[in-house]
């Protein structure tokens, strides 16, 4: 599904992302973990076509097309989606539009006709009980005076709503405590299949309980340099980062 | 421009005393005026680049009100009421006018009311202070003087429509007295017919008496218009003026919003949105003046600039030293489209009171680009990102407008506008 080869990325002429190799198919779950100013959020900004960093080298190929050329909403439209660390507040735009917007974009690139307000409506319930979250939320402006946790459901909301082939959660554990991180958590493994994939951001092992990861890999200093299945994780809390940057 | 012996001419040929008194006045302050640098247009030189174009100062003696003009312009305000003056001459005829309204020039009224006419006529103008309006004052032709009913309330709004054929300059004049416990609402507009530059002037004086409320909605759209827009309001005991700006083109155009709050429990809310492309340069120039305790000033102004326009935003507020319990506040928000788009905002607070609770404040910026990279994220194309935050910004304005015509139309002129700024 995606392949990334040997991936350099800056922002302002500063190298980030030094050579960074990973493969991802269907209906695996990756789980990224690293410590701060690593590289974890770049990687997850630059799949999802943030414009400010630039691609020195290498490519990110996703379903055996090449991504680097795509604006973030043609990459969207492709199927993949970002759950932002940081979800922006939009005053002045209604959750609602904001979603049916997206999702009738995303439907007519796919051939498919837009949905009526009914239609909508019925898909948006059903989703709606899969994060917990109020309507009362919905139709408020994006994000807007969202709590920490009621920004984070609703990003994955959107992700129910937009059936995405990949979903990139950039640290969508923090900020949340352990109820929310469960309703979240829970969330997430509802809506995976045999045919999406899954790339969890994460500093912590804490969400690896909830979601457990076919692999794990650890980013330093801009390249993959361990990977493993979830016992890697595990050992990771234990020992520190400092343990694998000592081993290399 | 030098050529003063023409205006004092204009003013000779006023038969009416009283008038002419008056435009003696002014005359005098027009002669510093003019060779005085002018601070208040420091970012929009309209004297200089009209007094190139046009012959400002002269003042035409035939007005031709039937050249071009025909009443299939008119289709578009069907079942509307509708003020309608031609080259800033009063179109009885074909005007539609509410009972409960009465509408007329100065000929039409009789000895008391030319009496209270002189009483408030070039009084409450900013001729003191801005030569346009000293200009306007000595050669318009004709005065509006509409009067609103005691008692009088529709929700339904009263078009002022203005048409322009004319090469020279138009001057246009109207006095308002809002009587007790009425309440109107009005929407201006210029139309001018030719594609041709044209400069015209406009004043208005409104009167409004004890509990009376007035809705002023001034619509600005042509350009190649050179234009100058004064409108002064002067508020009585819990008296409500809702003053609404919307330009959305313009050659060069100047308002100036002017509101006394003379007495106690007044409120006055002043709005404006502009939206901006090519060369129009809009430039809102607003006062508010607290005089009396425990009334409510509250202004915000938005803009949006795109490709070489300018917008101006000026607003003074002023609490004098009786004025205590006053709450004035005022914003101006400005977004930048293009690297040539420019906007000069100001805002000036002088308070003399000292149990007052003011705010001021202004921002510039450009589209906020963490919305932008969310949005399309999220499979919105760019150019639709761009209109839907445009869009969250005007919301703010347009959800002010509580006459849902006018609510429509205004949004449906914005929305147009958004799109051609997202593309």
């Amino acid at each position: 599904m995606l392949e990334i080869k040997n991936l350099h990325v800056s922002v302002d002429h500063n190298p980030i992302l030094k050579g960074l190799n990973l493969k991802v198919n269907k209906g695996e779950i990756h789980a990224i973990m690293g410590p701060n100013g690593s590289g974890k959020s770049t990687l997850a900004s630059v799949i999802a076509g943030r414009e400010e960093y630039e691609i020195d080298k290498g490519s990110i190929v996703f379903f055996n097309k090449e991504l680097s050329e795509l604006s973030a909403d043609e990459r969207a439209k492709k199927g993949i989606f970002l759950a932002f660390q940081y979800p922006v507040e939009i005053p002045g735009v209604s959750t609602t539009n904001f979603i049916k917007t997206a999702v009738n974009q995303i439907r007519q690139s796919k051939g498919k006709k837009p949905l009526d307000a009914v239609s909508f409506l019925k898909i948006m319930k059903e989703k709606m009980k899969l994060v917990e979250i109020k309507q009362t939320l919905l139709s408020r402006s994006i994000n807007e005076g969202f709590s920490g946790g009621e920004k984070k459901k609703n990003e994955i909301f959107q992700m129910a709503m937009l059936e995405p082939e990949l979903a990139i959660l950039d640290e969508t554990d923090s900020g949340l405590d352990i109820d929310a991180l469960k309703i979240v958590a829970n969330g997430v493994n509802k809506l995976k299949s045999k045919n999406n994939a899954t790339i969890l951001v994460t500093h912590y092992q804490r969400l690896l309980d909830y979601i457990i990861p076919d692999f794990v890999h650890v980013l330093i200093d801009g390249k993959i340099v361990k990977s493993g299945d979830k016992n890697l994780a595990l050992e990771l809390e234990e020992k520190g980062y400092d343990w694998i940057k000592v081993n290399n | 421009m030098k050529d003063f012996t023409l205006i004092k001419e204009n003013i000779n040929k006023e038969s009416n005393t009283l008038l002419k008194n008056r435009k003696n006045k002014v005359y005098n302050s027009i002669k510093n005026a003019l060779n005085l640098y002018n601070e208040e247009y420091k970012f929009s030189p309209l004297l200089k680049r009209v007094s190139k174009k046009f012959d400002i100062l002269n003042s035409i003696l035939n007005i031709d009100t039937k050249a071009s003009f025909n009443n299939d312009l008119l289709k578009k305000y069907k079942k509307q009421f509708s003020i309608i003056t031609i080259n800033g001459i009063f179109q009885k005829n074909i005007s539609k006018i509410p009972s409960g309204l009465q509408v007329n020039v100065y000929n039409d009224l009789n000895k008391d009311e030319k009496k209270a006419f002189h009483k408030s006529f070039n009084n409450q103008d900013d001729s003191n202070n801005d030569i346009f309006t000293s200009i306007n004052t000595i050669n318009y032709k004709e005065s509006l003087i509409i009067k609103i009913n005691k008692n009088y309330s529709s929700k339904e709004h009263i078009n002022i429509l203005n048409f322009l054929n004319s090469k020279s300059v138009n001057h246009l004049r109207k006095l308002i007295v809002c009587n007790p416990n009425s309440k109107a609402t009005f929407l201006e507009e210029i139309i001018n017919m030719s594609s041709n530059e044209n400069f015209s002037t406009s004043v208005t004086e409104i009167f409004q008496e004890e509990n009376s409320e007035i809705e002023y909605f001034t619509l600005q759209n042509n350009p190649n218009d050179f234009h100058f827009n004064s409108i002064n309001i002067s508020q009585k005991k819990n008296s409500i003026s809702n003053c609404f700006t919307f330009s959305y083109s313009g050659a060069l155009v100047r308002n100036n919003l002017n509101i006394e709050l003379k007495d106690k429990n007044c409120y006055a809310n002043m709005y404006g949105f502009y939206a901006l492309k090519n060369n129009s340069h809009v430039d809102n120039h607003t006062t508010v003046d607290h005089i009396d305790e425990n009334s409510i000033s509250n202004e915000h102004y938005k803009g949006i600039m795109d490709g070489n326009s300018n917008g101006v935003f000026n607003g003074k507020i002023f609490v004098r030293k009786k004025a205590q319990k006053t709450n004035a506040f005022q914003s101006n928000n400005n977004i930048l489209l293009s690297d040539n788009a420019k906007v000069n905002t100001k805002p000036q607070l002088e308070i003399w009171a000292d149990d007052v609770k003011c705010s001021h404040g202004c921002t510039v910026g450009q589209l906020d680009e963490e919305a932008m990279f969310y949005l399309m994220s999220r499979g919105i194309p760019k150019n639709k990102a761009i209109s839907i935050l445009l869009g969250a910004f005007f919301e703010e304005i347009l959800e002010k407008i509580e006459n849902d015509f006018i609510k429509e139309k205004i949004k449906n002129i914005t929305e147009k506008q958004l799109e051609y700024f997202a593309l």
